[in-house]
């Protein structure tokens, strides 16, 4: 068996919050494996640790206990050096909530080049990278662009193709699609299945809207700091009694299938989305 | 009875300057007490626009806005007064908190409009009651509140105004499903007490099709469609072609319908699908 | 509204001016000023305003913008002319009208005085501002100081801050605005009352908008960590600029440009004040 991309073994972190009087967050025993290459969507409520495991990834926190092990290379261990450290950063990737505070540049494709110049890649191979990281965003017509004067979801895919110039090999998306509206959501989430599918990027989307977790293969739920649900979104979500109890929602069809069963009617309670679900109704009350 | 009219509005920003940009055009609406109106667009539609043109942050370039009957416009009409009587959340109100206790904040709006002492600490302990902020909350700096808790102080401090329409601009963005259901829940039962007119500006048609009584739809500066939820719901193909979303189990209703199934599609809440499909069902799911 | 405000505006383009180097451009815009501080003739003016107009041919900004850009300076032109007009003393009387008096010399300087900022203005914006954007011209000044990092100097870490504060400032005064509008909605009131009153105003709006300042500033910082920002050591940069021709030549013109003018004063020196 393949050694898996993200290990993380027996994670505690416990969180010393000024900006909160009565919750402490804390991740506990939390242990988990990404596999390179899947698109694996983690949910939580706000507070429930999502975010604390996202920024352990690249160690922007370090756990006070556990292991997390990024392509092999344990990089709790006290001995790492910097330049590891930094590696690791080039290699996973992160994308953040606010999509003002992560562009450093008054110019699209300077901010793009901001990563690779940092690694100290050749001029001419910069060039190269931010063209086509552009290219693969689709926002390659604003390339000359003030970033101020672009949209909620066309910033985020700009702060997308300043990490994918790093040439990563997984992407965490700290819930990158919060703040958008609709139309910013979709773009965002279409570059992200995009870079998962074409260009083979591990792809770890910490949110709380299930109508993007439907989209992945994996989904986790994490709750009170552990993992709570682990599978495909089918899997996940025909908990429906679960997730909420994990203050999460469902899709409304997988409700309305959940209710429906609940009342003695016999369907399947993994329904995603409505066509799914359309069909097998009409099938069932034609029998 | 109607709080707010406008009338033939138009509004360009810019005016005279090579960055002229109509924002609305012919706006005919009116705002109703004992009413929640949902007010649903993209992006740059308008909306915000046509929010603060409601309490008089901005003046139309032409057409009429009337309060309680009277023409805002008109010379000597005291501005201040109607501010206090429109409140206004706007989006992420939790950055506009500055006082040094959560008290103090909520009680700058009801401070500003010069009520004494005694009326202000009841505004307060009744807003924060309506917001869910518990009293333990009041002395404590609004900067150590989690996200949700800052979120409901700063909707309490526009609450605490008392106002005769509340208008709220996109009230439970960037909220997990436990922290929307709390704020729109709360808003909710808010208007259903105080009887008055609320206006929440949403993204969410699932949110809209549960909270409000009556929908305005904006499209590119312009109403594009007004009614209850079922009306503007059971057009489905008319929200879609101007690429709004109906709530997906609205889109499962049509589905089936297209499958051949009598069924009605003029459904927003899965309450109601389930109840539809029993009925269809008849005695069947439990035999 | 406040964020229709542009702060020296980049233009991008492929032009002559574009491809110099910044360090170039702005070593020419210093000699440039030189220069116009040095017009002292009719002669010498012409020759400025030929090499201003050369500057923005070579530029390819439209002259549109240009002149755009110079409309907030309407009221600091017309100030200077007027009071020029009617405060300059002479020998020369061109009118005098009750205890109005107004001197020939007080036209020709007031004309050249409004000539010097225009081509001022004009001038070092075409060679720095519109043709260099904000990261180009921090990088240069960068460069220039790089000899200060022998007396270890924080360099780098300026010129770092300088961009930043660039890139920040539209989005700090739009959220300016929209605290403002928040403030106003809950009866906030800035514009009645003394100097007291009003300062005390903006207590609403200044403590949320530093709050914001900071949140925005630890959230870049974590976000520049992820993306392997260690410092200016090991960096590259995309553009890689180095002196070519075309910053010999520009370089060249702007000394000969100040020598020419400074000789059309000796040699040509009608009306000189």
């Amino acid at each position: 068996m393949s050694v898996p991309f993200i290990k993380v073994e027996d994670l505690i972190f416990t969180y010393d919050d000024e900006d909160s009087i009565d919750k402490h967050y804390v991740l506990k025993n939390l242990s988990l494996e990404i596999e390179k290459g899947s698109f694996v969507c983690v949910l939580g409520h706000n507070g429930s640790g999502k975010s604390t495991f996202a920024k352990l990834l690249n160690m922007i926190l370090s756990p006070d206990e556990g292991k997390i092990y990024i392509d092999g290379l344990d990089i709790t261990d006290p001995e790492i050096t910097e330049d590891d450290l930094f590696e690791i950063r080039r290699k996973v990737g992160m994308v953040f909530q606010n999509p003002d505070n992560q562009l450093v540049a008054t110019i699209v494709e300077e901010d793009v080049a901001f990563g690779p110049e940092n690694l100290g890649v050749e001029p001419s191979e910069i060039r190269r990278r931010v063209d086509s990281a552009l290219e693969t965003v689709g926002m390659s017509e604003y390339a000359t662009h003030a970033p101020h004067r672009l949209s909620g979801g066309q910033k985020q895919r700009v702060a997308i193709a300043g990490i994918i110039a790093m040439q990563p090999e997984c992407i965490i998306f700290d819930e990158s699609t919060a703040m958008l509206d609709p139309q910013g959501r979709a773009e965002v989430m279409n570059t992200i299945a995009k870079l998962n599918r074409e260009q083979g990027i591990t792809v770890i989307h910490i949110t709380h809207n299930m109508d993007e977790a439907v989209k992945a293969d994996r989904v986790v739920v994490i709750n009170e700091g552990e993992v709570f649900l682990d599978g495909t979104p089918k899997e996940v979500f025909s908990n429906v009694e679960k997730l909420r109890r994990a203050g999460l929602d469902v899709p409304q069809v997988t409700e309305l299938f959940y209710d429906l069963s609940n009342h003695g009617v016999d369907l399947p309670s993994d329904i995603l989305c409505e066509e799914e679900g359309a069909e097998i109704l009409s099938a069932w009350l034609k029998k | 009875m109607t709080k707010l009219k406008l009338v033939d509005v138009n509004y360009t920003y810019s005016e005279g300057t090579p960055f002229r940009k109509d924002a609305l055009r012919n706006i005919n609406i009116e705002i109703e007490d004992n009413c929640i109106t949902g007010l649903i667009g993209h992006t740059g539609c308008g909306k915000s626009t046509l929010v603060q043109l409601l309490n008089g942050l901005l003046f139309p370039t032409s057409g009429e806005v009337m309060f309680d009957g009277k023409n805002i416009k008109e010379k000597g009409y005291d501005l201040k007064t109607l501010r206090h009587k429109v409140g206004l959340v706007f989006q992420y109100p939790e950055y506009q908190l500055f006082e040094d206790t959560v008290y103090d904040d909520i009680a700058f709006g009801p401070k500003n409009m010069g009520l004494d002492k005694d009326e202000i600490d009841r505004r307060i302990r009744e807003a924060a009651l309506f917001v869910g902020l518990e009293e333990r909350y009041f002395e404590v700096s609004p900067f150590d509140l989690s996200g949700g808790q800052k979120r409901r102080a700063a909707i309490a401090g526009i609450m605490a105004m008392d106002p005769d329409v509340l208008i709220l601009d996109e009230p439970a963005a960037g909220l997990d499903p436990i922290g929307r259901e709390e704020i729109l829940g709360g808003i909710y039962s808010y208007q259903r007490k105080r009887k008055n007119a609320v206006v929440i500006v949403s993204h969410s048609m699932e949110d809209m099709a549960r909270y409000s009584d009556k929908l305005i739809v904006m499209n590119g500066g312009e109403v594009f469609m007004q009614g209850n939820c079922r009306e503007v719901f059971s057009e489905t193909d008319k929200l879609l072609s101007v690429g709004l979303d109906v709530p997906q189990i609205t889109k499962f209703m049509r589905e089936l319908k297209s499958k051949g199934v009598d069924v009605r599609t003029d459904i927003f809440t899965v309450d109601e699908a389930r109840a539809e499909i029993l009925s269809k069902i008849g005695g069947r799911g439990n035999a | 509204m406040l964020k229709d405000i542009t702060l020296g505006q980049f233009f991008p383009g492929r032009s002559f001016l574009h491809r110099i180097d910044p360090r170039t451009k702005i070593i020419a815009a210093l000699l440039y000023i030189v220069a116009v501080f040095l017009c002292d003739s009719i002669m010498s003016f012409i020759i400025l305003l030929a090499a201003t107009l050369a500057l923005i041919a070579l530029s390819g900004v439209p002259v549109k913008i240009i002149v755009k850009g110079l409309k907030p300076l309407i009221f600091i032109l017309a100030f200077t002319t007027i009071y020029n007009v009617f405060f300059y003393k002479g020998d020369h009387i061109l009118v005098h009208w009750k205890f109005i008096t107004i001197y020939l010399e007080g036209v020709v300087f007031a004309l050249i005085m409004g000539l010097r900022i225009i081509c001022l203005l004009t001038g070092s914006s075409v060679l720095m501002t519109y043709t260099t954007s904000p990261i180009m011209l921090t990088d240069g000044i960068e460069r220039l100081l790089s000899p200060l990092n022998k007396i270890k100097a924080p360099v780098h870490e300026f010129a770092m801050m300088m961009s930043i504060a660039l890139r920040f400032i539209p989005t700090l005064v739009e959220e300016t605005d929209k605290i403002m509008c928040a403030q106003k909605a809950r009866g906030a009131d800035f514009s009645s009352g003394g100097l007291i009153k009003r300062a005390r105003a903006l207590i609403p709006v200044l403590v949320p908008l530093f709050i914001s300042a900071f949140r925005r500033a630890s959230d870049l910082a974590v976000a520049m960590e992820c993306r392997c920002y260690r410092g200016g050591s090991g960096r590259t940069r995309m553009t890689k600029t180095h002196f070519g021709a075309r910053d010999v030549i520009l370089f060249t013109a702007t000394v000969i440009l100040g020598t020419v003018i400074v000789l059309s004063n000796i040699y040509f020196p009608i009306w000189m004040i």
